[in-house]
């Protein structure tokens, strides 16, 4: 099969590029119509007639076949899966819906016209009711017979030949005059579209933009002083390549990549789903496998495969682990990753809890694998893409013996140790040991009860004392309805026990709660000495699904309550030429039914039209600010289509053929005339290509919430470079703000006023903030940092005004320009002219125009001079309660000129130059 | 689909409404959307714009004083003459004490002496001379229940309608339910005793599971009054000027490098925003443009209680400018009088009576009162027995969540009504009884919502402010 290319002719291109614009500015709905009827004038350059399978069927879908085609029962007896129902006389009334050639006539029309039909939801556009029109005025044709039967899946031929289903092809690299000075096949191919249109590529950026622009999309980091003047003085021609080089070098690449992947396999350190949001304590290991894995450049094909599958390719009980398997269990994590409240959740409500979260796995694997959004077939057909209900069953199916929703197993069920078993014995001992100390415990405290009892009862008349004492001792269920009215008449013997023994304390002037406390205490630290006990989250099958595979049901509407037909294992029905025959391994494994290996190895096979494409696609969009497909998550109807198909598939199985090396990927792209652009806009070639699908010039992008609150680390000199472990924790503020910290509020939610030192992990970069669902961290929120629920797609970069208010004012924006500005007096010594070109240096990562310097000098004499009157003035002080949590940390004096100096730094990290990237 | 919407047009509104770790008002990407818009509670779009409910509704704000603790019912808004009469004597029913070690089964009347006031005759404490002088305003729910166990299960019910954490408060609803009808304004406020934090912290103005932009936005009484809205204190004015002159300076040349790179010019407006919004906050809190005449109703001019009064002042102020929710704070458990309540509850009365009243009076004489509701009371009430039985200065009363009042005005509420009673010892509610579920869906009743179709979905679940347990509109109460 081909690769429908359009033609090399400004028509097509014309025509293809406002199908783009048109899909970027118009809602998803209007794109399919509006697409439809346009490339139908594009093709044949008059209009074609339309059909029902590519023009008429894709509406009806979407609006009409829920009621009328897909159900158990046909609404108005109307079936519209094909136009041969629409022309038969349906109904008790015996009419029908489609007269050919007449649309004035036709029942279909006039409902849909009136806005009758359909009756609840989105009504149609104008442009699919003209397109209606037009197909039956034309005679409501078909473009070839229709089946005697509508099929269980039913695809048509419109549907195979949609551009993402297609075999990915090596195109020929384009070869046009003057196109021997692009070495880059991606230019070439970039080159070729930009010369129909007439436009050149821009210059190339400075070296200045260049470094920045590598080292925040490879570091996600701005560069440093030492990694600047070393660009600087090289002078070899390939002193790019080898800068890039060393970027690709770096352990922060393997932190930036990963963020990129963590997005999308929606990474979270909590279980979100319920109010509670369980902190999940080992998610981590994924998160370092993950960096690990990129840092060491491991082949896609076998990063997807241990993430899918790595539980199956470990042989041995899961005991006294070699690394190895450590790294490929924790691989597993990626099945692990999304909300999971089915621990906190009431038996009555666990088959919906448990169904979510098979549910939001299948999205995550899908969006992240696939670029399909098969989880809109879950409750019918899709209604855009051909993803007939039955596929997404049929994809569970390979999952479920893991899931097992008859014997669900939780978190905690869903663990392995790392203990070995000599460290197992020693914790044991260890225990024995502590409940010694437990059992002295409770013999104090049922000293200490009888001691109370006795004091309670000396209050007590003579004459009930003892009758009280008797009721008192006398078991609950034992007691005469006299004893116990006797007992309510003196709550204060009858409530005595063990839990309320502190609140007579208060009565008797004793010590009795810190007694016992002292001896808890004794305890815990007894049991501290045990060795810690690591676990690590795994996805895999149990050997009850393994032995008994539990079966996948179609669930009818996508309620899990409504079972219908038994599927079995199996991807998109759309490619079934690529699977294989069946998802059973033909060998045994011990460790799982394969189903999940065999699906792992199909995906990365190299032929799978859409696994490649995915993934070198989300490769540019995070190198070039947009992806070739817009859309990396959604290669379907809804998606958008790719600016370059034959650069995609030439990337897809280049990709592939230099054995899934995510870094050669990024040497081919970075290496290209295309990445090293400038951003210069121009009049000219705005009016051609104004939201620059051609790649004309590089796009300016916002930096992300995570690469802003690490820059400014960096810069400030603060950036603690620590990889791995556990995450820095959050906590909220008096103000309920999330910020890093231990949280220390009381059982009633006070706050305690103690302050657990974090020991510089505040300053780890932001990959490394507990990523509660519940509880982003406020500065990283701000800047758009995106909600788990399950996984993020694509991030936004909005612009409002909090942004600002925390750029001005917030106390990490402030306590970083401080840190900047002393470390700027520091190394650049007391001149004022030299402090500012070094502040422009490390922060904008350019030398100060003569300009600059001199107003920076200007603006530091006069503030210096408001500051120095400022400080001198005393401050109220405002009452502890009321103080932010980060500013009760005392701070030191602040001398006028560093102050003033803090506020020059504060105005460059705020400003543009540092906030976009060129 | 993509239900978080990193990425969608959805997203992008709803990122553009301003949400700073709780700020509630509007983006400038809005300014031109401030005509309200019907509800729509299917779609996943979230935004602050102003939104009319389906059902016509009675009021369009609120202020809440939460009183927490839980403000002794006999001894302030209930007269026991049967408690009076037995004083001293031994009860005999069941009681749920919380602590139990200093409990007794001694009924104590209460040392305060009631009498009738206003046209309506509702009988008040002694305690409480300025809240008499409104008696005729306002709905006084004498049969107040929530059942559960302690303060926190208490709050959580009153504030958010469940007894766990996680669950968004009533402010959050409001918000989320109908927008703000300002832009440089926060839609819903908390404004916290500077004494210290109610129990359960910031979990008081939380928005649990609802989107973030509907959290409520913690103003301090004193500066920084807002989370990243006041500049440091030696950078206010004239070095924040010239900080941001020269910062516009900057952009300014970054954009003629740039040309034609929208984003950019937005947000250097942005910029422009965070000032207007710094002006706007700074105006409405700043109560010295207020006369003489109107603090002194509010009681500022007397150091006992002028913080409240001032408070509410500026509650008063924060509504008049399209804040949708506000709602004060006392310190701690102010009112959790197990001991020692014969001088705590005096003084406690005296810091809020003045403020409270006050409001009232003053949004009734602006005409604001009929649009606004007004609510006062805590998560309990208190027992008649003894606790500490050791004499007149240690005697106290222990939690009761059985029976407690609290009172409502303005906004639909009837005017000069006493609803609801406990039976003769003042301990459990027994007539007309008004439950935490049944007062959120009467309020959610008088913005113009059914409580049980304002739903937000949550893993596929519509979940609600009353959650299907119930909750009876209280009709008897509706003017």
């Amino acid at each position: 099969m081909e690769l429908r290319r359009p033609q090399r002719s400004l028509g097509t291109l014309a025509s293809a590029l406002l199908v783009g614009v048109l899909g970027l500015g118009l809602s998803c709905n209007l794109v399919s119509g509006a697409a439809a009827v346009l490339e139908g004038k594009a093709e044949g350059g008059a209009a074609r007639p339309l059909t029902f399978e590519r023009d008429i069927r894709p509406i009806l879908k979407h609006h009409c076949v829920h009621c009328h085609g897909e159900g158990d029962k046909l609404k108005g007896a109307l079936d519209v899966r094909l136009r041969r129902f629409l022309v038969e006389p349906h109904g008790k009334d015996g009419s029908m819906a489609v007269i050919p050639g007449k649309p004035q006539e036709s029942e279909l029309l006039s409902l849909v016209r009136e806005g009758e039909m359909p009756p609840k939801g989105k009504k149609l556009t104008a442009l699919e009711i003209a397109t209606l029109e037009r197909w039956i005025g034309e005679g409501a044709v078909t473009a070839r017979p229709e089946p005697t039967d509508v099929p269980k899946v039913y695809l048509t031929e419109e549907d195979r030949e949609y551009w993402a289903f297609q075999p990915i092809q090596r195109p020929v690299i384009p070869s046009l005059e003057g196109f021997d000075k692009l070495k880059n096949p991606v230019d070439r191919f970039i080159g070729a579209r930009l010369r129909e249109v007439g436009v050149e590529f821009n210059p190339e950026a400075s070296r200045a933009t260049l470094i920045r622009r590598v080292a925040f999309d490879l570091t996600g980091l701005t560069p440093t002083q030492e990694q600047v003047l070393e660009f600087e003085a090289d002078t070899a021609p390939d002193a790019y390549e080898r800068m890039v080089e060393r970027f690709l070098a770096s352990p922060h690449y393997g932190e930036r990549w990963a963020r990129h992947w963590l997005d999308i396999a929606g990474y979270a350190d909590s279980d979100g789903y319920n109010d509670a949001d369980t902190v999940r304590p080992w998610a981590y290991h994924y998160r370092d496998y993950v960096i690990r894995s990129l840092n060491a450049d491991k082949p896609m094909n076998r990063f997807i495969q241990e993430q899918l599958a790595g539980d199956e390719m470990v042989t041995g009980p899961l005991k006294n682990l070699s690394q190895a398997d450590v790294d490929r269990l924790a691989a597993t994590g990626f099945l692990r990753m999304v909300p999971d409240g089915t621990a906190g959740t009431p038996a009555s409500e666990q088959t919906t809890a448990r169904n979510a979260v098979i549910a939001e796995t299948l999205k995550v694997v899908s969006t992240s694998l696939l670029g399909m959004s098969v989880g809109c077939a879950q409750c019918h057909d899709h209604k855009h893409d051909p993803i007939p209900q039955r596929d997404y069953y049929q994809i569970r199916a390979i999952f479920e013996p893991g899931f097992d929703t008859e014997h669900w197993r939780n978190a905690s069920a869903r663990q392995v140790s790392l203990m070995t078993e000599a460290e197992r014995t020693q914790s044991a001992a260890i225990e024995e040991e502590a409940k010694l100390i437990d059992a002295r415990r409770k013999k104090r405290e049922e000293e200490l009860i009888d001691l109370v009892l006795g004091w309670e009862l000396k209050a007590k008349p003579e004459e009930v004392r003892e009758l009280l004492r008797l009721a008192y001792r006398t078991p609950l269920k034992e007691r005469t309805p006299e004893q116990s009215k006797l007992l309510k008449e003196h709550p204060t013997v009858n409530q005595l026990s063990g839990s309320s023994l502190y609140l007579y304390d208060r009565t008797y002037n004793t010590k009795h709660e810190a007694e016992l406390k002292k001896i808890a205490d004794e305890a815990a630290e007894v049991r501290k000495k045990k060795p810690v006990e690591i676990f690590l989250p795994v996805f895999n099958e149990a050997p009850v699904a393994i032995k008994t595979p539990p079966s996948t049901a179609l669930f009818h509407r996508g309620d899990p309550m409504n079972p219908r037909e038994k599927v079995e294992p199996g991807e998109l029905s759309i490619l079934a030429a690529f699977q294989p025959a069946s998802f059973v391994p033909e060998r045994t494994l011990p460790s799982g039914t394969g189903r999940r290996t065999v699906f792992a190895q199909y995906l990365t096979s190299g032929r799978h039209p859409l696994v490649s494409r995915v993934l070198v696609n989300r490769v540019w969009h995070h190198l070039f600010g947009r992806g070739i497909v817009a859309t990396p998550a959604d290669f379907g109807r809804q998606g958008e289509r790719p600016s370059h198909p034959e650069l995609l598939d030439w990337l897809a199985s280049e990709f592939v053929e230099r054995g899934w090396s995510l870094k050669e990927l990024h040497r081919l792209m970075m290496g290209s005339a295309t990445y090293k652009q400038s951003a210069l806009r121009s009049a000219e070639k705005d009016g051609k290509d104004p939201d620059n699908h051609l790649f004309a010039r590089a796009i300016v992008r916002r930096m992300d919430a995570e690469a802003l609150r690490d820059s400014m680390l960096l810069v400030s000199g603060k950036l603690n470079r620590k990889m791995f472990g556990a995450p820095v924790p959050v906590m909220l503020d008096v103000d309920g703000q999330v910020v890093l910290g231990v949280d220390t509020t009381d059982t009633a939610g006070r706050p305690s006023g103690k302050v657990v030192p974090l020991n510089g992990e505040e300053y780890r970069r932001s990959l490394y903030v507990q990523m509660r669902r519940s509880r982003p961290l406020g500065m990283l929120e701000t800047f758009d940092l995106p909600k788990m629920e399950p996984n993020c797609e694509a991030r936004s970069a909005s612009t409002v005004a909090p942004q600002s208010l925390s750029l001005m004012n917030s106390q990490f924006s402030l306590s970083q320009s401080r840190l900047l500005a002393e470390r700027v007096s520091r190394e650049a010594g007391d001149e004022s002219e030299a402090r500012v070109r070094m502040a422009w240096r490390l922060v904008l990562v350019r030398d100060a125009t003569e300009d600059e310097v001199q107003k920076s000098v200007v603006f530091l004499k006069s503030q210096t001079a408001t500051l120095r009157a400022a400080l001198e003035k005393p401050v109220a002080v405002s009452s502890s309660a009321e103080k932010p949590a980060a500013a009760a940390k005392a701070s030191e004096p602040l001398h006028p000129e560093i102050a003033a100096l803090a506020t020059l730094c504060q105005a460059l990290f705020s400003s543009n130059g540092f906030l976009y990237v060129d | 689909m993509n239900q978080n919407g990193c990425h969608s047009r959805r997203h992008f509104l709803q990122r553009s409404a301003f949400c700073l770790g709780g700020l509630g008002a509007l983006s400038l990407l809005e300014q031109d959307g401030l005509l309200a818009k019907p509800v729509d509670f299917q779609s996943q779009h979230f935004d602050m714009l102003p939104k009319v409910p389906g059902v016509r509704p009675r009021a369009r704000a609120m202020i809440s004083m939460f009183m927490q603790g839980g403000p002794s019912q006999i001894d302030l808004f209930e007269p026991k003459p049967e408690l009076d009469k037995r004083n001293g004597q031994k009860f005999v029913g069941d009681i749920k004490y919380d602590d139990a070690a200093h409990a007794s089964t001694t009924l104590m009347a209460s040392p305060w002496k009631f009498q009738k006031h206003g046209q309506c005759g509702t009988e008040v404490s002694e305690l409480l001379p300025h809240f008499s002088q409104i008696v005729d305003e306002v709905t006084l729910l004498r049969g107040m229940q929530t059942g559960v166990s302690n303060h926190g299960q208490g709050i959580y019910a009153m504030q958010t309608g469940g007894i766990l954490a996680g669950r968004p408060t009533i402010g959050s609803w409001l918000s989320y339910a109908l927008g703000s009808e300002t832009r440089d304004l926060p839609a819903y406020v908390a404004l916290t005793d500077p004494r210290g934090l109610p129990v359960l912290g910031v979990a008081n103005w939380t928005q649990g599971w609802l989107p973030s932009l509907y959290q409520g936005t913690a103003v301090r009484s004193q500066e920084p009054r807002m989370p990243n809205l006041d500049p440091a204190p030696h950078l206010k004015g004239e070095a924040q000027g010239r900080y941001l002159d020269f910062l516009g300076g900057l952009n300014a040349e970054h954009l003629s490098a740039h040309p034609g790179e929208t984003d950019l010019e937005a947000r250097i407006a942005s910029y422009e925003l965070a000032g207007r919004m710094q002006l706007a906050a700074k105006e409405a809190l700043d109560i010295s443009g207020e006369s003489e005449a109107t603090k002194k109703l509010y009681g500022i001019d007397n150091p006992v209680s002028a913080e409240f009064g001032t408070r509410c002042l500026i509650a008063r102020r924060l509504v008049e400018r399209g804040v949708r929710f506000v709602q004060l704070f006392t310190a701690n458990q102010t009112w959790d009088h197990h001991k020692g309540i014969i001088g705590g509850l005096p003084a406690a009365c005296q810091y809020v009576d003045q403020g409270a009243a006050a409001l009232v009076l003053d949004l009734k004489q602006r005409g604001l009162l009929d649009s606004t509701v007004v609510h006062w009371g805590g998560e309990m009430g208190r027992l008649p027995v003894i606790q500490y039985d050791g004499g007149r200065d240690v005697v106290g009363r222990d939690h009761n969540t059985y029976g407690f009042s609290m009172w409502v005005a303005g906004g639909g509420f009837k005017a000069g009504l006493a609803y609801g009673e406990t039976d003769e010892f003042g301990h459990k509610a027994v007539k007309d009884i008004v439950t935490h579920r049944d007062y959120h869906a009467t309020l959610l009743h008088l913005f113009g919502f059914d409580h049980t179709k304002l739903t937000f979905q949550r893993n596929g679940v519509p979940m609600a402010l009353t959650d299907n347990q119930g909750g009876r509109i209280v009709q008897e109460i509706l003017a």
